[in-house]
């Protein structure tokens, strides 16, 4: 039932028979890896990366500039200021340049809150798988009872008590996402435990943290990405589902699911308002959506 | 044999969903006390020192941290959620009031994603990089990538506003339902395709399928009668999997796009307004919800699979 929780399922069949393939080698690997398609997706990637690197130095216009005599104008068209390729907000503000300037946060976010789950669930996994025993029960139980647990609907009433904050959201977050790494991870440690290389790294008289961190660790790191990038895209949705119920990142800052949030109430006169950092944040997704495919497709691992 | 393993099974799931809810409660009365003074929250504004001290007494707030749990835990199982600080009434009240509208909203919801997740599912996993496959296939994954209240936006934008078709919120005639379920069967039926689909897909390559049509079964029959009746149990725990997710968060998010009076909308009224005993009987009614259907699922897989109940 674990498989079913992750929002892709796996490809099929193809990937059996390139389990235990040797997926370091660089210049095979990179040929499985590519195609054209995955180019477009990186592509995006890298540029969204970029607007949030700058954090708003590309975009066209200063963001809060606003501009009493052109509100709310339509995709492609010019004010007295240029040119707006996505249209102008209610208060005349260029609405690229504000979806420029929200993927910092939007990202940041999103980054921060997947790493921090991904630590716990790693560490916590290995921890189960590794030493089994009450360690191994406490830790499977601890994940099994939170994902019994509307965790979203927790964040909500958690972000409403303790205040709807940055700081806050990005510690919410990591407990939407932690128990699919601990999944994963305890099973790749017990199926790593009994392999020869591990054996002989304990018989040799490895500490069990030397063994965790350089034998068993960077064998299942493959697969760890693989999860990883999924869940940054569940990340994401969640910080723009809690932005966008209010009880998330608040103005005057700016994430793709607040711009959302904000034209709502334009959406019978300005459409553009709330559909254009949808399209944004859902073409993100997509692309970690479609390379962590690819990614589980070439290495042989069906996360 | 199976009889005895099935009721230990049931009890066991009835432990641990009552153990989980447990922990809900634990969690929302931890997460209550962290805002500080409940009775200073709750007094007059004009209230002396001496009077937030009485308040606090009534309310136990000088007992210990387990005696007040205990309480709490000790009406809440009474249904005692205490009073809407909003509406002033029961808030357990409030919420059932709310829930009907909720469960209408998320079983039509289920059903069409059900359906068309299954049907589609079932065709693109037979014909394997068709056109049909592929491009379902995409839109599910797009489905699946995109903020599902952005989604119910959309829907507004094109069927109301562009077309003026369908009535955008509240909760007015057969007709509200519309876009709001359609959004949720969507989204939903989105995953449900994806699980259905693979699992077709491996079906259709075991050694029976392969008997099937080498005995010269039509496919349509290998399909329809042999694959589906092999995958019906994976295609059912799905949705019901799916009704616990829509339950967990989607379904709450689309209420508010679409001003639909259900635990959704109550919940992000009551968040605004810092109703915290609405608050937390909304998490703690819905999480109940999503535990019972968690187990009524498992037990109906237990149930209709005879591989599992053999084992």
């Amino acid at each position: 039932m674990e498989k079913l929780s992750d929002g892709v399922a796996p490809s099929g069949g193809l990937n059996a028979s390139r389990m235990g393939e040797n997926f370091f080698v660089p210049s095979s690997a990179l040929r499985r890896f590519f195609s054209w398609g995955l180019v477009i997706w990186v592509g995006y990637l890298l540029t969204i990366t970029l607007f949030a690197l700058t954090g708003g130095d590309l975009a066209p216009y200063d963001p809060t500039a606003q501009q009493v005599l052109a509100r709310l104008l339509p995709p492609f068209s010019s004010s007295s200021r240029g040119f707006h390729w996505l249209g102008t907000d209610q208060l005349g503000r260029d609405l690229m340049s504000n979806m420029i300037a929200g993927a910092r946060l939007t990202l940041f976010i999103g980054l921060v809150g997947n790493i921090i789950g991904m630590a716990i669930g790693v560490v916590l996994g290995m921890i189960a798988g590794y030493y089994g025993g009450t360690l191994d029960r406490l830790v499977m139980r601890l994940s099994e009872a939170q994902t019994a647990m509307p965790m979203f609907l927790v964040a909500i009433f958690f972000l409403t008590v303790l205040g709807p904050t940055v700081l806050n959201v990005v510690i919410i977050l990591p407990t939407l996402i932690w128990p699919s790494f601990a999944r994963l991870v305890r099973a790749e440690t017990l199926r790593l435990r009994s392999a020869l290389f591990v054996e002989a790294a304990v018989a040799t008289g490895a500490t069990d943290w030397s063994v965790l961190w350089s034998n068993i660790l960077p064998n299942m790191a493959p697969r760890i990405m693989v999860l990883a990038v999924i869940e940054l895209g569940h990340v994401m949705l969640a910080e723009a589902g809690l932005s966008f119920l209010g009880v998330g990142v608040q103005p005057p800052a700016t994430t793709w699911g607040l711009l959302i949030a904000r034209g709502r109430a334009y959406l019978a006169v300005a459409w553009w308002l709330a559909i254009m950092p949808g399209i944004m944040l859902g073409l993100t997704v997509l692309a970690l959506n479609m390379l962590s495919r690819r990614f589980a497709a070439t290495s042989g691992s069906a996360a | 044999m199976n009889q005895p393993s099935l009721s230990a099974f049931l009890l066991a799931r009835l432990r641990d969903g009552l153990l989980v809810l447990f922990l809900v409660t634990l969690v929302i009365f931890v997460l209550g006390h962290m805002i500080g003074d409940p009775a200073a929250l709750m007094a007059p504004v004009d209230a002396s020192e001496q009077e937030i001290a009485r308040l606090r007494r009534q309310l136990g707030l000088d007992r210990p941290f387990a005696e007040q749990f205990a309480n709490y835990f000790g009406s809440l199982v009474r249904g005692d959620f205490g009073q809407s600080l909003w509406q002033d009434r029961p808030a357990l009240t409030v919420v059932l009031e709310a829930l009907p509208a909720t469960v209408l909203l998320t079983s039509v919801g289920l059903v069409f994603a059900g359906l068309g997740g299954s049907l589609l599912g079932v065709l693109a996993g037979a014909r394997p990089e068709s056109a049909l496959d592929r491009g379902a296939n995409f839109l599910s994954i797009t489905a699946l990538s995109v903020p599902n209240f952005w989604l119910g936006l959309l829907l507004i934008v094109i069927f109301a506003v562009q077309l003026g078709a369908l009535p955008t919120s509240g909760f007015a005639s057969w007709q509200s339902l519309i876009l709001p379920a359609g959004a949720l069967a969507i989204i939903h039926g989105a995953r449900v395709f994806q699980l259905v689909r693979s699992a077709t897909f491996e079906e259709m390559t075991k050694p029976y399928a392969l008997v099937a049509r080498s005995k010269g079964l039509p496919e349509r029959l290998i399909l329809w009668k042999h694959i589906l009746r092999n995958i019906a149990v994976t295609m059912l725990t799905t949705i019901g999997w799916e009704y616990v997710r829509m339950m967990g968060g989607a379904a709450f998010a689309i209420e508010v796009v679409f001003a639909w009076p259900g635990i959704g909308q109550l919940m992000i009224n009551a968040a605004s307004r810092q109703d915290f005993p609405v608050l937390q009987a909304a998490v703690i009614i819905a999480g109940a919800f999503v535990i019972v259907t968690n187990g009524i699922v498992d037990l109906l897989y237990r149930y209709l699979d005879t591989r599992i109940r053999a084992a």
